[in-house]
């Protein structure tokens, strides 16, 4: 029994060590390597329409103005629209499940790009 | 009356989403979502060796995102066997913590579950201990109640549109003295495609997700290993569509200890911002 815990414990310690947080604790910002990245997707426009899609079934319920339980930021807003791509990215993936940002990494890599097309053309609309 | 009224005009008018995995057994490190409700039923049908009967196993889950990184379940089960009888096998409440925020390569989420059910139970949620084939009836072992604690680790990968997970559980029997039996689940999942068409549509590949589960026992502390134990491997596809996301695995058993086969199905259905609604409803902000 003692080895069994021993070797859980180890476990959990191998993966706590092992996830040392990427991000600073005091503001939601992508590490410098992820924030460079750049949009995949970005010849290819027409696939903004599908982060639409994607936009209406799983973002708009917090980031709508027209939505009664809107909590997040618009993302036509200028301090969302300062992200680099590659930092939208990041924040989509990551989420911040401290301020109750939902991580979307079950969603496919080119999902998350499709999402952030479709943010910038949000301001393209402006 | 008018409030229950509105709490059925608000479950059919919410904007909802879903995004299911296709697992039944094996969990990953996504959470519900804050405020989020989602209902769940699912089934299991047993098929036995030895010419013992088959069995339907029954589970209605409502599972709340408490926060962000804390998401809390209440389950009802129940069973039922052709000529026998049809019984409640008990009720689990189960919490899961996510202690780290954001996305790592590996994302651990700690799982703790109190189990109050009978030997009639057949959900076949998790497997532990050793394995278990009994001809007794539905009707006599609902009699028979344990009260369990149940803990997991749950560690949880996201790798190029892949996700990895793996499970190690652990289970205390508080009314007999059974030591500490353990288990594990693993599972790989991932979408049937990577992008998004413009169009609505409801068959198309970005609705679907496929993987494989392998769980099973691995004994106790007074026989860790893997004798007598049973073991499953588990193909699943889950279509996710609005709303709502049906999932089916047929789970093999692997060993002598084993069911031939399990079929699980299940039925999700998820309300988004329940909590902030239902809060609104009764005065608050």
């Amino acid at each position: 029994m003692h080895k069994l815990s021993i070797v859980l414990l180890m476990l959990a310690a191998f993966a706590f060590a092992q996830n040392a947080p990427t991000q600073k604790q005091d503001k939601w910002e992508a590490p410098a390597d992820a924030a460079a990245k750049k949009n995949p997707l970005q010849s290819k426009p027409e696939l903004a329409a599908g982060g639409k899609k994607v936009f209406d079934r799983l973002c708009k319920v917090c980031h709508d103005s027209g939505s009664v339980q809107q909590k997040g930021p618009h993302l036509d807003s200028p301090d969302v629209q300062a992200n680099s791509d590659g930092a939208l990215f990041w924040k989509i993936s990551s989420g911040n499940s401290r301020s109750g940002m939902p991580n979307f990494s079950s969603l496919p890599d080119g999902q998350r790009w499709q999402l952030v097309l479709y943010i910038r053309s949000l301001a393209h609309k402006q | 009356m008018r409030r229950l009224l509105s709490l059925v005009l608000l479950l059919g008018t919410l904007p909802l989403a879903a995004q299911q995995n296709p697992y039944f057994v094996t969990y990953d490190h996504h959470m519900e979502e804050l405020g989020n409700l989602e209902i769940s039923s699912q089934s299991t049908v047993g098929f036995q060796k030895q010419n013992l009967g088959n069995y339907l196993g029954q589970l209605m889950e409502l599972e709340y995102g408490v926060t962000g990184w804390w998401s809390s379940s209440l389950y009802l089960e129940g069973a039922t066997a052709r000529n026998d009888a049809t019984v409640f096998t008990g009720f689990r409440l189960e919490n899961r913590f996510k202690p780290l925020k954001g996305e790592h390569k590996i994302n651990p989420v700690l799982y703790f579950e109190y189990e109050n059910i009978n030997e009639a139970s057949r959900i076949r949620k998790e497997i532990v201990g050793h394995a278990e084939t009994t001809s007794e009836k539905l009707s006599e072992l609902r009699g028979e109640t344990a009260r369990e604690l149940e803990a997991k680790l749950i560690l949880s990968s996201n790798v190029k549109n892949w996700n990895i997970a793996e499970n190690f559980i652990v289970e205390k029997n508080l009314t007999e003295d059974e030591g500490y039996e353990f288990g594990y689940a693993l599972g790989v999942f991932r979408p049937l495609t990577t992008l998004a068409t413009g169009g609505e549509c409801r068959f198309c590949r970005e609705n679907f997700a496929a993987g494989l589960e392998l769980y099973g026992g691995l004994g106790s502390t007074e026989q860790f290993g893997f004798k007598e134990t049973a073991h499953y491997l588990a193909p699943g596809i889950v279509w996710n569509v609005g709303n709502s996301a049906i999932k089916i695995s047929p789970a093999f058993g692997l060993t002598s200890g084993s069911d031939r086969m399990l079929l699980k199905i299940g039925y999700t259905y998820e309300i988004s911002g329940f909590g902030q609604k239902l809060a609104h409803m009764f005065g608050g902000r």
